[in-house]
């Protein structure tokens, strides 16, 4: 899909080669309208999981960008996202969170949609219209492509995309790290019952750069340190990994995804965690086995909090969640937040896990309770005229950058920085930047999809 | 004269109860948090559901399940305990500086005395709140909602042994949930 | 007035064209059924189909199941 036209967003507001970045990329109400076009119609976005609705009938209503959507199961049982707005006059035709259903009707005039988004029910169809609208033009709009990738439903309003997964490209593999089961069987997790969804007031791209590879911010998290929240008992995770394996931040120049990750020496196991439950411990350590057995040198990676561009963020281990940033204005941010859980875990630990993650996450979580703080106050002190006039630094690390990393004999996908002296680095947030600010510039797929021209 | 005597106690019980949910707001507001974690009993359940927009006939799927699903607090005196420990950290940014806390507590009924009013050892107490959050310059939050309460009594003392806190949003309109209800 | 969100399978409804219609299954969406056609003075080639109708169109409830 081309776009064109004046704009406001200049390329000259993004500049990953010196690290910096202006601060009217965040707050500026007409960059948000064009990056809601520009972003948000063509990339793939997080819809929900295959989980939330099993069977025929079954809905589960999301958004995609600022849009309201509906993620359902027809009945012939093939999934659909479709937008929720009756095409006659824009009402949304369905205002539950989630249900069963055979028809999705519109309160307004009654036109009535069946699961697989065809108009079903038009009042009057003889009568005001007589009998000549062309029903099958006015089903419910629906995304261009959709892919369901181990339970996780993905979506795109671009026909032009390429399939999701060119979109993750070498990435996946970082997706896997959150979707298959602990002990390295594919696919395997579910959600728990029950999304959090609650309101930060700040621009999208905080939480997003947050996600992407934020090494440097752990100090805002010292209060949960200091009182212990973490599976054993102490600290906010059981991270002994970073003891001794390297820390790494991994990203995708061509595609504008970036995760964290550990990697374990060869020969040694996984650091125990979780040791306040035994049952807990004893199933984390027979997967970690099974998952070495089963993966090789590859079960020597473990996760770390990334971003899926644009605006899904992924906790692939403790506490293993899906976050979505959805954006509501240049200003404020509505999240939805997902938790997975091994489908087949034993009950009890499930139960230790559901725990954990709610008193990690979430409004109510006493780690991520300090980054919504920093964000809103971040967001509200560079809307002033001459805090616009300052842009902010993205400077660690700028050429340390390293392709084909290796370690121990593993080679790790993407473009690699190891933090594990250095500390921190700002490598991944000058990609997710650098990809933002490509999806701002390019008119067409064809521009973006960059690693297709490749000889 | 048996019934003077209980309705006399029924309305002595419903002043106490009121007066010890009164107190715990006061403690809450006045940022006594180590005195209110002591009105509560070491086996609390402090739960907060999430709430969904459900389809009348539905109503059995609105809430998010008690020790089952993600809700918005789930948890035991241990976690409570740290949530006081770390705004007394001093650099739990949610809550430093501390926000102004005002809890109105209303409407307070007594669902169920056991054994009897006369000798009252467990009482189900159901509330309504409305919670003022105001913190930094100009942020505000406006938070209503239900509580339902099981006190026990301890020593001659109320102790809080559960309580459900029904808010009535279902997106929280708040950023975060950094204090107590 | 009929609150069709109530009307269960079985129930046989008078249209306002002069119809009979017999409910089949309810979205209770309170604003269609899925009904069949028992008569129809406007068009006999309707007996017997199944049809969605809408609830303006319903005038009285004949017999219930």
């Amino acid at each position: 899909m081309a776009i064109a036209g004046k704009r406001r967003y200049t390329g000259g507001l993004v500049d990953v080669a010196a690290g910096q970045i202006s601060r009217e990329i965040f707050v500026s109400d007409e960059i948000y309208a064009e990056e809601l076009e520009r972003v948000f119609t063509r990339a793939w976005l997080f819809v929900g999981h295959e989980s939330q609705i099993p069977k025929p009938g079954d809905y589960f209503v999301s958004g995609m960008g600022e849009e309201s959507v509906i993620l359902c199961r027809d009945r012939e049982d093939r999934v659909h996202v479709f937008l929720n707005s009756c095409r006659h006059r824009g009402m949304k035709v369905c205002r539950y969170d989630e249900g069963n259903t055979p028809v999705f009707t519109c309160p307004y005039h009654g036109w009535s949609y069946a699961t697989d988004g065809k108009l079903v029910g038009v009042p009057y169809f003889r009568e005001a219209y007589h009998s000549k609208l062309d029903r099958s033009q006015f089903g419910l709009v629906e995304v261009a492509q959709l892919e369901i990738y181990k339970g996780t439903v993905w979506a795109t309003w671009d026909p032009s995309a390429p399939s999701f997964l060119e979109y993750l490209g070498e990435f996946r593999r970082y997706l896997d790290l959150a979707l298959d089961a602990w002990d390295g069987r594919e696919g395997g997790t579910e959600v728990l019952g029950g999304v959090q969804k609650w309101l930060i007031p700040c621009n999208w791209k905080f939480p997003a750069e947050n996600f992407s590879g934020d090494s440097y911010h752990n100090i805002s998290h010292r209060s949960v340190d200091l009182v212990g929240i973490g599976p054993s008992g102490s600290g906010r995770r059981d991270m002994r990994e970073r003891l001794i394996g390297r820390r790494l931040q991994i990203c995708f120049p061509d595609r504008g995804h970036q995760t964290g990750a550990y990697v374990l020496p060869n020969e040694e196991p996984t650091p125990p965690a979780y040791q306040h439950s035994p049952v807990v411990s004893e199933y984390f350590r027979r997967c970690e086995e099974q998952r070495r057995e089963r993966l090789g040198a590859w079960g020597r990676v473990t996760g770390a909090p990334g971003e899926l561009f644009p605006n899904t963020a992924l906790h692939p281990r403790q506490p293993r969640s899906i976050a979505v940033w959805h954006p509501r204005g240049a200003h404020r941010t509505e999240v939805w937040r997902w938790y997975l859980v091994d489908a087949d875990a034993p009950p009890e630990v499930k139960d230790f896990l559901r725990q954990y993650y709610i008193r990690y996450s979430g409004p109510a979580g006493l780690t991520e309770q300090d980054d919504m703080e920093n964000w809103n106050y971040a967001h509200a002190a560079s809307r002033g005229t001459i805090a616009r006039r300052h842009p902010y630094s993205y400077e660690q690390g700028l050429g340390f950058e390293v392709e084909n990393y290796e370690w121990e004999g593993l080679r790790i996908p993407g473009t690699v920085m190891d933090v594990t002296d250095s500390k921190s680095s700002e490598h991944n947030l000058r990609n997710f930047y650098r990809r933002w600010a490509q999806f701002m510039d390019a008119n067409s797929w064809d521009e973006l999809a960059t690693w297709r021209r490749r000889p | 004269m048996a019934d003077q005597r209980e309705a006399m106690a029924q309305l002595f019980l419903e002043r106490d109860v009121e007066n010890f949910l009164y107190h715990e707001a006061e403690l809450l507001d006045e940022r006594r948090y180590e005195e209110w974690l002591d009105l509560l009993a070491d086996d609390v359940r402090y739960w907060m559901p999430m709430r969904r927009n459900v389809k009348l006939g539905e109503l059995e799927r609105e809430f998010t399940r008690e020790g089952q699903d993600v809700n918005w607090f789930d948890e035991g005196k241990d976690t409570l305990e740290r949530r006081v420990q770390q705004i007394l950290t001093g650099v739990h940014w949610a809550e430093e500086p501390l926000s102004r806390i005002c809890h109105m507590i209303s409407n307070v009924q007594l669902l169920a005395v056991t054994p009897s009013v006369l000798e009252p050892a467990d009482v189900t107490v159901k509330s309504r709140f409305l919670i003022y959050r105001n913190r930094v310059e100009t942020e505000t939050d406006i938070l209503v909602g239900k509580r339902e309460d099981g006190l026990r009594r301890v020593d001659g003392h109320w102790k809080i042994s559960r309580r459900k806190v029904v808010l009535d949003q279902s997106v929280l309109l708040s950023k975060n949930l950094t204090f107590f209800f | 007035m009929i609150n069709v969100r109530t009307l269960e399978p079985g129930t046989r409804v008078a249209l306002t064209d002069g119809s009979t219609v017999e409910i089949v299954s309810n979205p209770k969406d309170g604003i269609w059924v899925f009904a069949r056609y028992l008569s129809s003075p406007r068009d006999t080639s309707l007996v017997g189909t199944e049809e969605m109708v809408f609830a303006q169109d319903m005038v009285e409830i004949q017999t219930t199941p």
